[in-house]
């Protein structure tokens, strides 16, 4: 549903949409492209030097996309993806790991506020290379500031998918990347497990879970970079915690910051930075709370919301 | 002549005046600043101690904006000057040699801090798995999914696939 909803309004904007820069025109190339294609292929992923290699499969069905991924080597993962839930198959048997249904879609404010990307990357159209055998148009986003990172993109020239993305720092290195080694695209996609798929979608029992309601904490956050804007505020229960934790989420358009809030156990003194790829993760208890802000942003972003977490009242 | 001061600044055989005067050049004069660093090597290496200060202070730089809090010990300049047992003005020999392992010490040419200054390794700081359950809310609310394509699915692939499997 989201994905519908995200093109109606997508739609809607269209016409004025193609008077943007290329910029705009780039990140909805990729959203659409992303959602309405089949595909399947094998993809490498390498972060923090490790190389991970995984089989995706995406097809558009009567009854909105299903997207398969397996993991081909270390252990074994294979996730299923429908219509919001995600599924992972445990002992041969179908388990509902995430549902998103209930939840706020993608957001109109954040398109409305789209163009401020153009302030906030600079962005290049920087040659044509092939990919998997096919041709795409490499794309820069350079960052303008070092509070977030910069991303090259190479999108099929055809259908507008992403075939390959990195994510670079500030001086250029690489922190993570993707691209495909092998595609097939549209028709000659593998659907020969879309049957089964359907079918153990639904046979699983859903997994009941409470809808989030957007809602107004009075926790504030003021040192945000500039162009991140609020795109939701819940209270979600999370595995492990006693109490429900306060998301709040917030984008610029490309990447997006999460800030929690929760009672903090007696004792902990925690104060931890960790990173994996692109995603860097911060932890802090300051006072009664524990604060912990995680993005696609350098470690120096995430540090920098999280010492500005106010509790300002409603 | 400048060599000479710095090296007699270092042995703490200046009288205040000069030295102030030699820390003023000190300061704007970026040769001198190159034998002052020489010089602590050398000593440092003839006294053979366990950390070589090279200039390492850009490779600091770089990591510090990735550490939350540094402590590192502070040397004083009185407690130098009173370690210092040879004179900073050593042999040419030496000279030489040091000359030959700063060359080697820039982040550059030397593999170990070459690697410790790599983005793709920076092991000590990779997530636990008790995060997990943040990435995955972050995940599924994220709407850079929808621009990110492959990178931000692998990332709720993996926490998916590790998080607490719901009942």
């Amino acid at each position: 549903m989201r994905w519908l909803l995200y093109i109606c309004f997508l739609a809607s904007l269209n016409g004025y949409a193609e008077e943007q820069a290329s910029s705009h025109d780039w990140l909805k190339t990729l959203a659409f492209a992303g959602h309405g294609t089949d595909f399947s292929g094998d993809f490498v992923y390498q972060h923090n030097s490790q190389v991970e290699t995984f089989r995706i499969s995406h097809i558009v069905a009567s009854d909105s996309e299903y997207e398969k991924v397996i993991s081909l080597d270390g252990p074994k993962q294979e996730i299923v993806r429908h219509h919001g839930r995600t599924w992972c198959y445990l002992n041969h048997k179908m388990v509902q790991v995430a549902n998103q249904q209930g939840y706020a879609k993608f957001p109109s404010r954040l398109l409305a506020n789209i163009s401020d990307l153009k302030v906030l990357y600079r962005v290049q159209e920087v040659g044509k290379e092939q990919v998997a055998g096919y041709l795409t148009q490499v794309v820069l986003m350079q960052s303008i500031d070092n509070l977030r990172y910069s991303h090259k993109i190479w999108v099929h020239s055809d259908t507008g998918l992403l075939l390959k993305a990195a994510v670079l720092d500030d001086k250029n290195n690489v922190l993570e990347q993707y691209l495909f080694t092998q595609l097939k695209i549209g028709a000659s996609a593998d659907r020969a497990w879309l049957a089964s798929a359907q079918a153990d979608v639904k046979i699983t029992p859903s997994v009941k879970t409470e809808a989030l309601h957007d809602i107004k904490s009075g926790w504030v956050v003021d040192g945000l970079p500039p162009g991140f804007v609020k795109v939701q505020e819940i209270m979600r229960p999370m595995s492990k915690k006693h109490a429900p934790v306060i998301q709040m989420i917030y984008s610029d358009g490309f990447s997006a910051i999460s800030v929690f809030i929760e009672p903090s156990d007696e004792d902990d003194d925690k104060d931890d930075l960790s990173s994996r790829g692109s995603v860097n993760l911060y932890q802090k208890v300051v006072g009664l709370h524990l604060y912990t802000v995680v993005g696609e942003v350098p470690a120096r972003t995430v540090m920098q919301v999280l010492d500005s977490i106010r509790f300002k009242g409603n | 002549m400048m060599k000479n001061k710095i090296s007699a600044l270092m042995d703490g055989e200046l009288f205040t005046d000069e030295a102030n005067h030699i820390i003023e050049q000190l300061k704007s004069q970026s040769s001198a600043q190159q034998d002052w660093q020489i010089y602590h090597l050398i000593g440092d290496v003839l006294r053979q101690p366990e950390v070589i200060t090279a200039d390492v202070s850009k490779v600091v730089h770089e990591r510090l904006q990735f550490e939350p809090l540094v402590v590192a010990p502070q040397r004083s300049m009185t407690e130098k000057a009173r370690n210092i047992a040879l004179s900073a003005a050593a042999s040419l020999m030496a000279v030489v040699a040091v000359s030959w392992m700063a060359m080697q010490a820039t982040p550059n040419k030397s593999p170990q801090l070459a690697l410790q200054t790599s983005p793709l390794s920076r092991a000590s700081f990779v997530l636990k798995p008790q995060v997990n359950a943040y990435l995955a809310a972050h995940q599924e609310l994220s709407p850079s999914s929808d621009v990110q394509g492959g990178s931000a699915f692998i990332r709720t692939t993996i926490y998916s696939a590790t998080e607490d499997v719901a009942p």
